[in-house]
């Protein structure tokens, strides 16, 4: 109890301590790597520990954003509650959609989601009195009572809190029956079937949580790029999204966050290969998925295993 | 029979042109530990198949404590009180031996997604009454020493000890074991003769056995059924079975039958 205590006053610390140190642009891009990494944690509980290949992430951050930016443009409702209510919407939608898996699984079922991002963003880009068709449209700046929350250095008070408490329910909720229940799923579905897990309800259940906290980083990416593009919305960011899982590590929130920062920054550090950036994501994939399909997470509890072995070699 | 705790009537179960059960009938007794012996192929495994939820009856019933269960979702079955093994192992095998049983555990403690997500008090409580039980059935099936070893790195018999485990974690009135003898050495069968026999002395557990491995069966059964391609042969006491000559038949062949009559 006094180790998570400790962690989360160093938590804390850090999380006001940064602003002091880093650059406006900076704070945007850890902005972004939250962000990222809340769209991706849905890909992490539903494709990571409940085992059910999922291409519609890419979608459920779209509507996540247009949500939020269509019932503000027609409806005056305020950004934050527009993304919250988005969010349990697209929860619910994510729920339909498990009920796929009740005919579908496998590489079908990545197909299948794989047609509901198509259908989305096609969606997107017709509906053009409503969505801005092809052009897109501006996502509203976020107010919470008459204060402006418009760049990196005040988005950040915002984003970093939310995902941080998703972040900790959804450790919390795999390391629970809940999680136990979506893991068994994923090793032998007859077995979590005999053992009374309702199979079809928690992949719904997983689903849900997929769209729901795809919605809620589609809604805080939408703030931070102020504009919504529907081509960022299809088939190619889907793979985008299933990639940073694959390269941080699908199995763990952990993951979610060390994928994401690594496809945020890297990007950075490779200016000037702007034009090959997707083939270097590619290889990225292709590797991790051949050497380390448990991903750089995976690795670094690797190095620990070692080290603490020769630790415990050096005691004896 | 009324008082039986699980009734198979009349138990048809076709795939296609291949009958896997013939009109096959059966009652279990509560407290009574029953076997159903047969070759390969003779259907066996098809009637847990269909008790469990997982195959549907062409024609026929299953009737579990008073309420018709065939036709039913495997999980709806497994909360009624009926568990089960599998012929081949269906552990999760990326799990500790822990976990596996505490999984069956849970549907019995485990609190609201809420309480998961939140990690209140409520929660620590349960998740540790369920680790607790899961500990005890551990050492109840002699897998004290392997709490935390991964399911899939566990030798076989253990493996099979541990599917014992995780079914008894459901708190089941009935327990279907398929085939928990095979591959196993003589000296594991007398250990999970003893183990069976405890289940049923301290929790009163009514077991189905299904097995090929006689040493087991007949050591432990009150009463066997005989199956043969998908048919009803022979059914009594292990004494009864033994002495049948349709059993013999099966068994060892037209010429050893003869032999035992001569």
């Amino acid at each position: 109890m006094t180790v998570r205590l400790l962690f989360g006053a160093v938590v804390l610390v850090i999380f006001f301590a940064a602003p002091h140190f880093l650059a406006e642009f900076q704070l945007f891009q850890v902005c972004l790597i939250a962000a990222t990494a809340l769209v991706v944690l849905g890909i992490v509980v539903v494709t990571g520990i409940a085992g059910q290949i999922s291409l519609a992430q890419a979608a459920f951050v779209g509507l996540g954003g247009y949500g939020p930016a269509i019932l503000a443009a027609r409806y005056g409702v305020p950004v934050w509650a527009g993304i919250m209510i988005t969010a349990v919407v697209v929860g619910a939608v994510g729920y339909a959609l498990g009920q796929l898996t009740l005919r579908v699984s496998g590489h079908y079922l990545a197909l299948a989601t794989m047609a509901f991002t198509a259908i989305v963003q096609l969606a997107f880009i017709h509906s053009d009195a409503v969505t801005g068709g092809a052009v897109g449209m501006q996502m509203p700046t976020l107010e919470i009572s008459g204060k402006t929350f418009a760049s990196g250095g005040t988005l950040y008070y915002v984003v970093l809190p939310v995902v941080g408490v998703l972040f900790l329910a959804v450790h919390n909720l795999i390391h629970s029956p809940v999680g136990r229940a979506f893991a068994a799923i994923r090793q032998s579905e007859t077995a979590a079937a005999a053992m009374g897990i309702d199979v079809l309800a928690h992949k719904s259940a997983a689903f849900a949580a997929s769209g729901f906290l795809g919605a809620i980083g589609g809604g805080l990416l939408g703030l931070l790029s102020t504009y919504l593009d529907p081509s960022q919305f299809g088939i190619t960011q889907a793979v985008y999204y299933l990639a940073v899982a694959v390269v941080g590590g699908m199995q763990s929130p952990l993951g979610a966050i060390v994928g994401s920062a690594v496809f945020v920054l890297v990007p950075e550090f490779l200016q000037a290969f702007q034009t090959y950036l997707g083939l270097v994501f590619a290889l990225l994939l292709l590797v991790f998925i051949v050497l380390r399909p448990n991903g750089l997470v995976s690795l670094a509890s690797d190095l620990l295993r070692i080290v603490g072995g020769k630790q415990q070699r050096g005691a004896a | 029979m009324t008082s039986a705790l699980l009734t198979i009537q009349n138990l048809t179960v076709r795939f296609g042109g291949l009958v896997a059960l013939d009109d096959v009938s059966l009652d279990i007794a509560p407290r009574s530990i029953q076997a159903v012996i047969g070759p390969n192929g003779a259907g066996k495994s098809t009637l847990i198949n269909v008790a469990t939820g997982i195959y549907g009856a062409t024609s026929g019933r299953v009737d579990y404590d008073g309420a018709r269960i065939d036709g039913r979702a495997p999980h709806a079955i497994s909360r009624l009180g009926i568990a089960r093994t599998f012929q081949n192992t269906e552990l999760f095998g990326e799990m500790s031996a822990l976990e596996n049983v505490m999984i069956g555990a849970d549907r019995h403690m485990c609190g609201s997604y809420l309480s998961s997500a939140m990690h209140g008090p409520a929660y620590w409580r349960t998740e540790q009454a369920i680790r607790a039980e899961a500990r005890r059935l551990l050492e109840l099936v002699g897998l004290g020493n392997d709490t935390d070893v991964e399911a899939a790195a566990l030798p076989f018999g253990k493996q099979r000890r541990l599917e014992i485990a995780r079914a008894l974690a459901t708190r089941p009135r009935l327990l279907l074991l398929d085939e928990p003898a095979a591959g196993l050495r003589s000296a594991e069968i007398d250990e999970l003769n003893s183990i069976l026999l405890d289940l049923r002395a301290n929790l009163g557990l009514t077991i189905l056995v299904i097995d090929h491995v006689m040493a087991l069966v007949m050591a432990i059964s009150d009463h066997i059924t005989v199956l043969n391609f998908g048919r009803k042969i022979a059914e009594g006491s292990p004494q009864e079975v033994r002495s049948s000559p349709e059993v013999i038949k099966a068994y060892l062949g037209e010429k050893a039958a003869h032999a035992s009559h001569s």
